[in-house]
């Protein structure tokens, strides 16, 4: 690969580790620099450590194994009693491959935000119990849910996800409630165990990496100027 | 419904002269029978044209796309679509019927197939001629035959772009043909993703003849399976033999392109029109050169762990984006049969090339055989327009290439194949017309290597170096060609026994090895059924007197020549393991019986 970022280089950075960076002058105004005064706030807050699936651009080829990973481990059957994974219809998938021409693929996921525009655009009351709106994080899992008894499928989650964020989740085209939120897979997200090209990691939720939170024609349009020299797309519609 | 599992069991028919589309089911015994991909491809074809000399480009003759029971299904490249039409290239030396002509398939990567299946179809099958330039879209149950005459004339590289545009939604998978195609060009090629294509046995040159400009397809289901734990299990294994092996990894490098060293170190390249079997100056065009200085990503098609394809950017003169190569087709047909070494040029010629939609292999060829006329003297300047068409010349190559998707000047009689060059021209020029049944070769040079030379004149669609070099290779690539799976992956043979059973936990109906091959005798010899009741004989086998004639003179393999009889005794061995009549090729009913097509 040529023109290589180094993006997925942060990736091994761990919370921990950035705070330990910090911690030793000499390497502390380094990493403050690359990461900024945010970077040191969320370090330092008591906020549970997220995680999100991160793709290294370089590294993927456009295959949609991804896709196909997602959908067979969210959307499993039941044969004989025991549940086993589904044939990866890639429709289904929370993970979606956006492809353009000239040649760029922008596998697009929930971004896990630590702010969730999306939770707090929904306009139904708080559960006095868990005080949980329709759609919310889950304590455990720190994953999006969306409570479907409650949800009135107004789609002002996806409106604040495309307007603020990725633009991943996406309302059924039935019942208009939201979908496509990243589940984890409980804690071993399968599109990074079953990428063949490793481009796809587990890490923590860090709103300074590069194109984080960014829809895919924005991220396309940045990886066609660095690959390609070109800003003429097609896709973009 | 055929309630197959592993299958829709529907079949999507597309009359373009009606306007009108329907669900038909597919005979469950041609299922098991013939698969999918190319063998049921060529089913239907037989059902469809029902007697011999049927002009390939009236209406009558189908547009077949074709993905097989892997396709929709995360099995590693999967991606294949297999297109099928009665050929409108190749001619027998002597027939009844005045279009007289081959079977053709052409099989492409990419995401078409499984996008097929996702809709709602095993294969979708266009009859007819629209009244002006239309395209397709298909978004599953929904049919719509639109009107695009705004795209006539449009090069692959802007409609790609523009189609998906217009579509507006990105998840449509699309196919679509070039001027070339628009203008009849005999080798137009369909393209997909503005660089992948059914390049080869003229399958743009049908898609014009249709006044069919594209077809989108984007679904949202899949087939069930008939053994989902025994899928699973299989798939696993299959994903363990090729991830992260140095077998894919070395793949993912070069891809093709790495064997364009690699053959001219073997001295089995396509050279200077076939002359020669090494290049000299293959580094410079060669997998390490555009690692070096071209390819900027590699790219995969549907879940596909190699990622052969190369998309990249060049500088200076020939400058631009390049969507895919040098492969070593691209590379060797482009470059080192045009002695062309200059990178940045052979990926303008290239580009070009599949941005007009014509077939690079063929288009190589053809340009080959001007070179070598006009060096010994058999055409003159005025014969080519005024192209200066020496060996090496990247700005010759391209202005030729335009004539010929054109079908401007020289470019109308190029644009028919070396063969119906040579007869125009004379002079001898016969012995370096380099094709067989009117079919340019490929860039698998011969001299040194005579099993090549079986697969080029024993192909059903007219030379291809695909084909197989025996028996046993040929059967088993007419099956896997019907599955939807990719023939590269299948090198590794860790995948043989998981994609054995992964095709059988699919459909049911359970393949060994023995029984893979028996299916894919079958698809062979139905496409021979056809081509013989053409009127193709074992004269029609035949390789032109070059290979036999025309020792290397340099390189390993200097002084090497194929010997005339001992290729006839090699071919008359080869009809009789057939089970074929070694004299006129015809299929004994003994064989047929076995097959079981002897009533078909």
């Amino acid at each position: 690969m040529k023109n290589g970022d180094k993006s997925h280089e942060w990736t091994s950075l761990t919370r921990r580790g950035f705070i330990k960076g910090v911690g030793l002058g000499g390497g502390a105004m380094v990493l403050l620099g690359q990461f900024g005064v945010h970077g040191l706030a969320w370090a330092l807050s008591g906020d549970p450590e997220l995680k999100m699936v991160l793709v290294d651009y370089n590294k993927c080829t456009g295959c949609r194994t991804c896709e196909t990973a997602c959908s067979a481990e969210n959307w499993p059957v039941v044969i004989s009693g025991r549940k086993l994974p589904g044939l990866g219809n890639p429709r289904f998938a929370n993970i979606r491959v956006h492809s353009f021409s000239p040649e760029v693929d922008v596998p697009s996921v929930c971004a896990m935000c630590s702010d969730t525009p999306c939770v707090k655009a929904c306009p139904v009351d708080p559960d006095v119990k868990t005080n949980r709106r329709a759609l919310y994080r889950d304590q455990v899992t720190h994953t999006i849910h969306n409570d479907p008894a409650r949800c009135i499928g107004c789609q002002s989650c996806a409106k604040a996800c495309a307007t603020q964020r990725t633009g991943v989740i996406t309302p059924n085209s039935t019942t208009g409630k939201p979908e496509r939120m990243c589940t984890l897979c409980g804690g071993d997200p399968q599109c990074v165990k079953r990428c063949p090209f490793g481009a796809i990691s587990s890490v923590e939720v860090r709103s300074d990496r590069k194109f984080y939170g960014l829809g895919p024609d924005k991220i396309a349009a940045e990886l066609a100027k660095g690959w390609y020299g070109t800003a003429e797309f097609g896709g973009m519609k | 419904m055929s309630g197959k599992p592993g299958y829709h069991g529907v079949i999507l028919n597309i009359n373009l002269s009606t306007g009108t589309s329907e669900k038909v089911a597919i005979p469950p015994a041609d299922l098991d029978r013939f698969v999918g991909g190319q063998g049921l491809g060529m089913k239907i074809l037989w059902d469809r044209l029902k007697k011999p000399g049927i002009n390939p480009l009236s209406p009558e003759n189908p547009l077949i796309f074709m993905p097989g029971p892997f396709s929709g299904f995360p099995v590693p490249s999967s991606s294949r679509t297999c297109v099928v039409t009665k050929s409108p290239i190749t001619s027998p030396m002597k027939s009844d019927y005045r279009h007289a002509s081959t079977v053709s398939y052409s099989n492409m990567g990419g995401f078409f197939g499984p996008e097929i299946r996702f809709a709602g179809y095993d294969g979708i099958v266009i009859t007819g001629k629209a009244k002006e330039l239309s395209y397709i879209v298909i978004d599953d149950d929904k049919v719509e035959i639109r009107e695009g005459k705004r795209f006539k004339g449009m090069r692959t590289d802007v409609f790609d772009k523009v189609f998906l545009d217009a579509l507006g939604d990105r998840r449509f998978k699309t196919v679509y043909i070039g001027p070339a195609g628009e203008n009849l060009v005999p080798y137009a090629s369909i393209l997909h993703t503005a660089g992948r294509a059914a390049g080869r046995g003229g399958m743009g040159c049908v898609m014009g003849s249709k006044n069919l400009k594209a077809i989108a397809v984007k679904g949202s289901g899949q087939p069930g399976v008939a053994d989902h734990q025994r899928f699973l299990a299989a798939l696993e294994k299959a994903r363990l033999a090729l991830y992260g092996t140095a077998y894919a990894k070395s793949w993912a490098e070069q891809g093709t392109a790495r064997a364009i060293v690699g053959n001219s170190n073997a001295g089995t390249e396509a050279v200077r029109n076939y002359r020669e079997g090494t290049f000299p100056e293959a580094d410079r065009i060669g997998g390490d050169a555009a690692r070096r200085d071209v390819w900027v990503r590699d790219i995969a098609c549907y879940c596909c762990p190699l990622a052969c394809k190369k998309s990249g950017i060049t500088k200076g003169k020939y400058g631009g984006i390049v969507h895919d190569g040098p492969e070593y087709e691209t590379g060797v047909m482009l470059g080192s049969n045009l002695l062309i070494s200059d990178m940045p040029g052979l990926l303008k010629a290239i580009t070009v090339i599949d941005d007009l939609g014509l077939d690079q292999i063929s288009t190589g060829n053809v340009i080959g055989f001007l070179m070598e006329a006009y060096e010994k003297g058999m055409i003159d300047r005025k014969f080519l327009d005024g192209i200066d068409l020496k060996w090496g010349s990247v700005d010759a190559t391209l202005a030729m290439i335009e004539k010929i998707a054109a079908r401007d000047g020289i470019g109308a009689l190029a644009g028919k194949g070396v063969r119906t060059l040579s007869r125009q021209i004379g002079k001898g020029s016969e012995k370096f017309a380099i094709q067989v049944k009117g079919l340019e070769l490929a860039a698998h040079n011969i001299q040194a290597n005579q099993p090549r030379g079986l697969s080029y004149v024993t192909a059903s669609r007219g030379a291809c170096h695909m084909s197989g070099d025996n028996i046993a290779m040929q059967n088993r690539r007419a099956m896997l060609d019907s599955t939807g799976m990719c023939f590269f992956p299948t090198f590794e043979p860790a995948l043989e026994e998981p994609m054995l059973a992964m095709l059988s936990a699919i459909t049911g109906h359970e393949y060994d090895k023995a029984e893979f091959e028996k299916t894919g005798e079958r698809i062979f010899n139905l496409e021979k059924l056809f081509n013989y009741r053409e009127g193709f004989r074992r004269a029609d086998d035949r390789l032109p007197d070059r290979f036999f004639e025309d020792a290397f003179t340099i390189g390993p393999k200097k002084g090497s020549v194929l010997d005339r009889s001992k290729f006839d005794t090699m071919l008359s061995q080869y009809y009789k393991d057939r089970g074929w009549d070694s004299e006129t090729t015809k299929p004994k009913k003994a064989k047929l019986q076995e097959l079981g097509l002897d009533s078909i």
